[in-house]
């Protein structure tokens, strides 16, 4: 469904998941650049006693004068108050910071993925019980909690990693609970459960693999958070005397005068590393989670790619067709060797629409027919011009009004949505903004493109189109999540109609409906049209549909035009084996004794097409011919039917 | 009908932490290893006649709840103390008439001192918390609009290198360099500026809270840039901006009318979780610029082991936190009209 069709799986060959990983690990630059900077600064504190030129406890010089030098071939790093090198104290108190963050935040994480777990697989009153436990410890500021525990008790080493630990583990069990939750209902555990696996088997053997990368990501954020607790612990002069972390070297050069002496090589030295840490553990954290957890590559706003115009002769009939009912209605929407291609991230092209031609008269009703995945959708947005950015035409024209809407930019294209072409979109309940009244939403597009609507005039208009669509006024300050489905759908049809377009496609309009609601909405779209005269292309699965309301039907197969002629002739005298394979699908309800048969298979994937005929492979009439070229659009009847079929060729 | 029931139980909940905090706050203090409060009375600081006055006022000879006495070590007292002749009852009853204790240190009420510093951290918490929020969700915006463009990345970097940055060695580096380019090194006023016209002390008290704030806004900046980017990213791939862009409106129209409102809900979220961690960098900024505020107040209890502070100063902390909380809440069912249904 929707354009999110467009985002291609490729997949690549591997021997290994471990490699797989790997290779989209190192092509990620964040991730990479953390890691180098983790494990720099780990040597460094694993080797501290190699390193560092001097002992940092014992003062190297012990005359006053020699307190806060600066920086020299001696002491590259300086000394401080009491003529200790730095350098030294820098490397050995990377081993204190690193150790509390390290073994607070495993605390932490044993804890919260405790909770989590147990919650989020028990669920019931455990759970109530737990989260609002976590919740409770989520409230209470844990910083200054743990200042004041610490300050109570011995700042010992231990202490420390102790408190720390235990007062970090809120986010980790909120995270667990919830990706425990997400899993526990996938068909192995439940199997696993069938076969009478127990509890703490299940959650070992079946969770645990499933939450552990979640849980690694969080980790690290746990760790940096215990890093910083420390090194604030430590500069409030919490820390353990015994043991001088950063935090604790910018404790004691804070108060003993550093700022005042102007020595900034005490103070620079120790905030940079614990800074290096934390930066390289949340480059590393960002990009670990990017490389699991990958995100969409745009969204509606990303700039689209411009349209190309290559111009191609494409090999085809040219398309005179007109429905006969229609036939001296004018011409609205001509779309001639329409094709798009979406591109890939890595460049691979899926051609999910080639060389589709439509037209559209005055007051037609065009269905448009096709399995999911046949390139319907794709069609429906390149008509306005809303393809995601993936997305771009490569050849053929869409004229409306007397303009090439492939050759409009932006600015135009803005003008002439909505008040020339409206969409009424599936799923009206994502579609609907649910933080906006559906008043409201109505009333921007008619602000927008009749500005000469008065303030005072403006609700009577949203009124009268709720109204003609059978929504009572006073559901017109409410919000989509109080509509039912079916007034949701009728409110997008409300607010298709708003600004007079003379087109409007309607795509799938009536799925996720039940069937009362479903025909009360194609009454009211088939209604509307014959009394404001609307052209309207119609896009469903249903040939039940069809064959009440259309005009004239397309269908699509694997983003070609299969067939393409009024509806009479697609009943009575199909000539391409989809369709006539589509038909054989569609319940007869006057001869019920006829067994419904769906198509074995199910379409290509628009980036590994087949070499020749699209439905060749699930042809039950395919011969050589057919999987070696592609067929091309063939007319028959005077233009006013057209197929591709090499079956059809020549009439 | 549903908002009441909301707002009924969102109340209901602050109420519990509410009490909750209170209790803990009582036992951190009393039971805990090293019983500080007894250690108290014998702080060589106070004169014998102040040791005599705590003990009364707060009922130090007594039990602290019958049949449990400290948990250090586990000593049973008797049950037969009259519960509201025991210094838990004791505690409750001084909150419930304001008073927090009384200072080792300034040999005056805790709430007194905390009094006059709670309003030198207000000021700060939201002048910082305001400027780190608006330009935070700019960023955040503008990364999100342009995702996968160098202005994403930059501000990517930039809000991550922020969120890595110790506060209070931002603030140390800060002085440092404000102090060599003429800026205040601490306090919130120059001394003897009383004297002078007002607008000049409003003038003396931005000069001073320049670089305390500059310092919260960077830290805060950068999670609320993360935030919005990735929520806006959610909203910006849901159908509903599609409708939006099907419906001609501009670029612009879209993330003010669309995106916005809807991006800006988990960040109201995060706000309220935020102010714990706020709380915990407000005493980090206030310690090194000598902002005389909660923090600050808390810093130096913990150096000059004044317990009855750093309790009154948690509480406090922990109440406006809680109370923030609830009117996160508030506010996001005032933004999410779904939330009063649920």
């Amino acid at each position: 469904m929707g354009p999110q069709t467009a985002e291609l799986k490729v997949s690549v060959a591997s021997t290994s998941p471990f490699l797989d990983f790997w290779q989209t690990f190192s092509r990620n630059r964040m991730a990479v650049a953390g890691l180098v900077m983790l494990v720099t600064i780990i040597t460094l504190a694993v080797f501290a006693s190699v390193l560092a030129p001097y002992d940092p406890k014992s003062s190297v010089d012990i005359t006053s004068s020699d307190i806060y030098n600066p920086p020299s071939s001696a002491h590259w790093l300086g000394t401080d108050d009491a003529g200790r090198d730095i350098l030294s104290s820098f490397l050995f108190g990377a081993r204190v910071s690193l150790i509390v963050g390290f073994f607070a935040a495993f605390i932490s994480v044993i804890i919260g993925g405790t909770i989590g777990v147990v919650a989020g697989f028990y669920g019931g009153r455990t759970e109530n019980l737990l989260m609002r436990f976590t919740d409770l410890m989520l409230v209470i500021p844990d910083l200054p909690l743990i200042v004041v525990i610490v300050a109570l008790t011995k700042p010992s080493l231990l202490n420390i990693i102790i408190i720390i630990g235990v007062f970090g583990w809120t986010t980790t069990a909120r995270i667990v609970r919830s990706q425990t939750l997400a899993v526990k209902s996938r068909k192995f555990v439940l199997r696993a459960r069938a076969i009478g696996a127990g509890n703490v088997h299940i959650i070992m053997k079946h969770i645990l693999p499933l939450v552990m990368p979640l849980l690694v990501v969080n980790a690290i954020l746990v760790i940096s958070l215990a890093i910083l607790n420390e090194s604030t612990l430590s500069f409030l002069g919490l820390g353990d005397p015994t043991a001088t972390s950063w935090g604790q070297m910018l404790n004691f050069a804070f108060v003993r005068g550093a700022m005042s002496a102007g020595a900034w090589w005490a103070l620079v030295m120790p905030g940079v590393g614990i800074a290096w840490v934390v930066f390289g553990l949340t480059l590393f954290g960002q990009g670990l989670e990017q490389v699991l957890n990958p995100r969409l590559e745009s969204h509606h706003l990303s700039p689209g790619r411009r349209s190309v115009q290559s111009d191609a002769v494409i090999e085809s009939a040219t398309v005179k067709k007109k429905s006969k009912k229609r036939k001296d209605a004018p011409l609205l929407l001509d779309v001639r060797n329409l094709s798009v291609n979406y591109i890939s991230h890595d460049n691979v092209v899926a051609k999910a629409v080639h060389n589709v031609s439509l037209q559209l008269h005055e007051g037609e009703l065009v269905g448009l027919v096709g399995e999911s995945g046949c390139g319907k959708t794709t069609l429906m947005l390149a008509l306005m011009r809303l393809l995601p950015a993936a997305g771009q035409i490569v050849n053929g024209h869409i004229n409306f009004r007397g303009k090439d809407l492939t050759t409009l930019n932006e600015d135009e294209l803005q003008k002439l949505r909505w008040s020339g072409i409206s969409i009424i979109f599936q799923g009206a309940m994502n579609a609907l903004n649910p933080v906006r009244t559906v008043g409201d939403q109505i009333k921007e597009a008619i602000i927008k493109h009749m500005p000469s609507y008065a303030p005072g005039v403006l609700d009577d208009r949203v009124i009268e189109l709720l109204d003609l669509v059978g929504i009572s006024k006073d559901y017109k300050d409410q919000y989509p999540h109080q509509y039912s489905g079916g007034m949701r759908q009728r409110a997008m049809i409300a607010m298709a109609l708003s600004c007079d377009p003379d087109v409007i496609i309607a795509d799938e309009p009536t799925t996720a409906l039940d069937v009362m609601i479903q025909a009360q909405i194609l009454e009211l779209l088939d209604d509307l049209r014959k009394k404001l005269g609307l052209a309207i292309i119609f896009v469903t699965h249903d040939l039940g549909v069809v064959a009440e309301m259309c005009d004239s039907v397309l269908v699509m197969y694997g983003g070609v035009t299969a067939e393409y002629a009024d509806v009479d002739t697609i009943y009575n005298a199909a000539r391409h084996p989809y369709t006539q394979e589509l038909l054989k699908s569609f319940p007869d309800l006057s001869q019920p004794e006829k067994r419904l048969i769906s198509i074995p298979g199910y379409p290509p994937k628009l980036d590994e097409l087949p070499e020749g005929c699209r439905f060749a492979p699930r042809c039950p009439l395919a011969f050589e011919r057919c999987t070696k070229e592609m067929p091309i659009l063939h007319e028959l009847e005077d233009g006013y039917h057209i197929a591709s079929c090499h079956l059809v060729e020549g009439g | 009908m549903n908002r009441w029931r909301y707002f009924r139980n969102k109340a209901g909940w602050s109420i519990f932490t509410l009490i909750f905090v209170i209790v803990l706050n009582f036992f951190l203090f009393r039971v805990m290893p090293g019983d500080p409060a007894r250690q108290g009375i014998r702080d060589p600081r106070l004169t014998k006649e102040t040791i005599e006055a705590i003990r009364v006022r707060f009922g130090l000879d007594k039990p602290v709840i019958n049949c449990i006495d400290s948990l250090n070590p586990v000593r049973f007292g008797s049950c037969a103390v009259n519960p509201l002749d025991t210094q838990f009852f004791i505690y409750v009853k001084n909150l419930f008439n304001g008073d927090l204790g009384f200072s080792y240190y300034y040999n005056r009420p805790v709430s007194d001192i905390l009094g006059e510093r709670l309003w030198n951290t207000i000021l700060l918490i939201g002048v910082g918390q305001i400027l780190a929020i608006v330009i935070g969700v700019i960023l955040g915006v503008l990364a999100a609009w342009k995702a996968r463009s160098a202005i994403d990345y930059g501000a990517l970097l930039i809000s991550l290198l922020a969120w890595s940055l110790p506060v209070f060695w931002l603030g140390i580096i800060l002085v440092f360099w404000g102090s060599n380019h003429g800026f205040p090194i601490g306090g919130k006023a120059t001394p003897g500026i009383s004297s002078y016209p007002f607008f000049t002390q409003v003038g003396d008290l931005i000069w001073h809270l320049l670089l305390p704030t500059f310092t919260y806004t960077v830290i805060f900046m950068g999670e609320y840039t993360l935030l919005m980017r990735s929520s806006l990213l959610d909203v910006l791939s849901e159908d509903y901006i599609l409708t939006a862009k099907a419906k001609g409106l501009s670029t612009f129209q879209i993330l003010k009318d669309h995106a916005l409102k809807n991006g800006m809900l988990p960040i109201v979220t995060l706000i309220a979780i935020n102010l714990g961690y706020t709380v915990a960098g407000v005493i980090q900024i206030e310690s090194v610029f000598s902002w005389p505020g909660l923090g600050g107040a808390l810093f130096e209890a913990v150096s000059r082991r004044d317990f009855p502070i750093l309790q009154g100063g948690f509480l406090l902390i922990a109440v406006s936190v809680i109370i923030a909380n609830f009117i996160a809440d508030l506010t996001y069912s005032y933004l999410d009209p779904r939330v009063q249904t649920e």
